[in-house]
């Protein structure tokens, strides 16, 4: 199986050696084949083929408007597409609901954050953790109990812990990003989408962000990021797929995807796939 | 106690049950309907209904009409609440005027427009609820039995469902909430439980037509909702004795004269909504603006 386009082979210096691209599906979290969206004239994302494996940062890297939010969209649930299929762990994702998609175990946050501004600190993660919705959650006082431990560890973990009674809407951009990966992490997915979650954070703040994403991959968790900052990418990338007008045109190792001065032409403008 | 207070309690409670169970959709589902009157007919109707043609007693009446109101609201609101909000508004609007249609015509259940005369009084395990201070201790209970339902489920994990839905609901299925199912639960609740004002209401005023389960009460709880607080547990029970109070306020201002009460209500009713929404949009008992807004 070849990483990219048709039209892209001439870019594409760094695609996998077939022996890490057989068929067999282990390692293997999420396995997108063929898969296309156009809204209208706009053809968003474009025959996308690529696997996200286990337990590794694997960043969405490209210019603006390449298609890393759709296909994050469209991964789960929220935007259904055109052709191409969608596999998590063997199970395909097409046509589902974002909330089934989500429980068997796809999640992501958003680059505009999109927290609950109207509810506490505590709450925010308390709702992303009780996974059913009727009236009452499953076990009783204990697993109540349990899930508020749980909650103020995560709050520990992610620097909020001061701020557990506060209203979401009062917090400060940092505390915001950190309150949404403090939601995602609540859950039990195994696979994170994280849309910009380090935009904008400060260098103290980052740090956190990186010791806590490490953290979490250690734990088993798979994570795909979208994210602009090379310096960042750089940082804590295991794996790139670089997207551009809507296409793969190349995933690999980041040193490799990094070094191709194709990719960094189109990356900072000037060029064109 | 005199009759004439207690009379304005009783109102107080009914319009109190509404106002605390719109709120559950209003406040905490974040969902605008203008179909609650609607359910609060139900409510009377089948009690009127199951109160003279099977049994009089109060837990029987109140089981049939919770069930028949929830049920029913489940039945439409399982296609009316998947459309966004604004839409939902209009489609709340349509089922308002639809019941009040069937509320007129339908004559051999709710009587047509005469309505229906002569509803027995309540049974309960130890007699016959008749008195004025009877029937106030009973839609004082109901209302307490609802505040603390109400205040267990919004607390609860479901409550937070809820306003994750309200505050964004694209998130909240995000994280692996069904919101369709949060909102049409929501909705059987808060519909189901308004019927047990329905069902204090007719027992109480022993009639009950149309005009009291029309357009105009569906605008005046939500008035009720939104003057006490939105999405606070006491708001609705505040801003149901204020506008309940309102009118017979009026009646002691010497000057008015008691014809055009009903019109400088409405004035006011306009009035305070307009200056609560520019002064205090979290209501009486919600937060003030300055605390809710703070960055």
């Amino acid at each position: 199986m070849r990483y990219g386009s048709k039209e892209a082979e001439n870019v594409v210096t760094t695609a996998i050696s077939p022996a890490q691209a057989s068929s067999d599906t282990a390692g293997i979290a999420l396995r997108i084949s063929n898969l296309s969206k156009s809204f209208g004239g706009l053809q968003a994302i474009q025959d996308i083929t690529l696997d996200l494996h286990t337990g590794i940062i694997t960043s969405l890297v490209g210019p603006n408007g390449a298609g890393k939010t759709t296909l994050f969209n469209t991964i789960t649930g929220h935007i259904k597409p055109d052709t191409g299929t969608v596999q998590f762990e063997g199970r395909s994702l097409v046509g589902l609901p974002p909330w089934k998609i989500a429980r068997m175990g796809v999640m992501r946050t958003f680059q505009d954050l999109r927290l609950f501004m109207h509810m506490s600190v505590e709450d925010n993660v308390l709702a992303a953790m009780e996974p059913r919705s009727w009236f009452w959650q499953p076990a009783g006082r204990q697993a109540n109990n349990a899930r508020r431990e749980r909650t103020a560890a995560i709050l520990k973990e992610t620097g909020l812990s001061a701020k557990s009674g506060s209203l979401a809407g009062s917090l400060s951009y940092a505390e915001r990003k950190f309150l949404s990966l403090a939601r995602i992490m609540a859950t039990d997915a195994r696979l994170w989408l994280l849309d910009e979650p380090a935009a904008g954070l400060d260098p103290p703040s980052y740090e956190l962000f990186q010791d806590l994403l490490r953290n979490q991959v250690q734990r088993g968790i798979s994570v795909c990021i979208i994210e602009h900052n090379l310096d960042i990418i750089t940082a804590i990338s295991d794996r790139i797929a670089f997207l551009d007008q809507g296409r793969v045109i190349a995933e690999g190792e980041p040193s490799k995807i990094l070094e191709d001065p194709k990719l960094i032409e189109i990356y900072f403008g000037g060029g064109q796939a | 106690m005199s009759v004439y207070l207690l009379n304005i309690g009783v109102f107080i409670c009914i319009y109190g049950i509404l106002a605390l169970t719109l709120n559950v959709l209003i406040g905490y589902a974040g969902v605008f309907t203008l179909a609650h009157a609607a359910f609060f007919g139900i409510g009377a109707y089948v009690a009127t209904f199951v109160a003279m043609n099977f049994s009089a007693s109060l837990v029987i009446v109140l089981i049939a009409s919770v069930l028949t109101a929830g049920i029913l609201s489940l039945i439409i609101a399982l296609p009316a609440l998947r459309v966004r909000d604004e839409y939902f508004v209009v489609i709340s609007l349509a089922i308002q005027i639809l019941c009040v249609t069937v509320f007129s015509e339908w004559r051999s259940f709710t009587g047509g427009l005469g309505g229906i005369v002569n509803i027995p009084l309540p049974e309960l395990f130890f007699g016959t609820i008749s008195t004025p201070m009877e029937f106030f201790l009973l839609a004082l209970g109901c209302m307490a039995v609802i505040t603390v339902i109400i205040g267990l489920i919004v607390r609860g994990s479901f409550g937070r469902s809820l306003m994750a839905v309200r505050d964004n609901e694209s998130a909240a299925l995000a994280l692996g909430k069904n919101v369709a199912r949060i909102k049409t639960l929501a909705a059987a609740l808060s519909s189901g439980l308004a019927a047990v004002a329905g069902v204090v209401y007719a027992y109480y005023l022993s009639f009950i037509n149309v005009q009291s389960f029309t357009l105009d009460t569906s605008v005046l709880v939500m008035a009720m909702v939104i003057i006490g607080g939105t999405g606070t547990m006491f708001g609705p029970i505040v801003g149901a004795a204020l506008l309940t109070m309102l009118p017979n306020a009026l009646s002691y201002v010497p000057f008015l004269p008691p014809t055009e009460i009903g019109s400088i209500q409405q004035i006011l009713y306009g009035l305070a909504m307009i200056l609560m929404m520019i002064f205090r949009p979290g209501g009486i008992v919600g937060r003030s603006r300055s605390k809710r807004d703070e960055k």
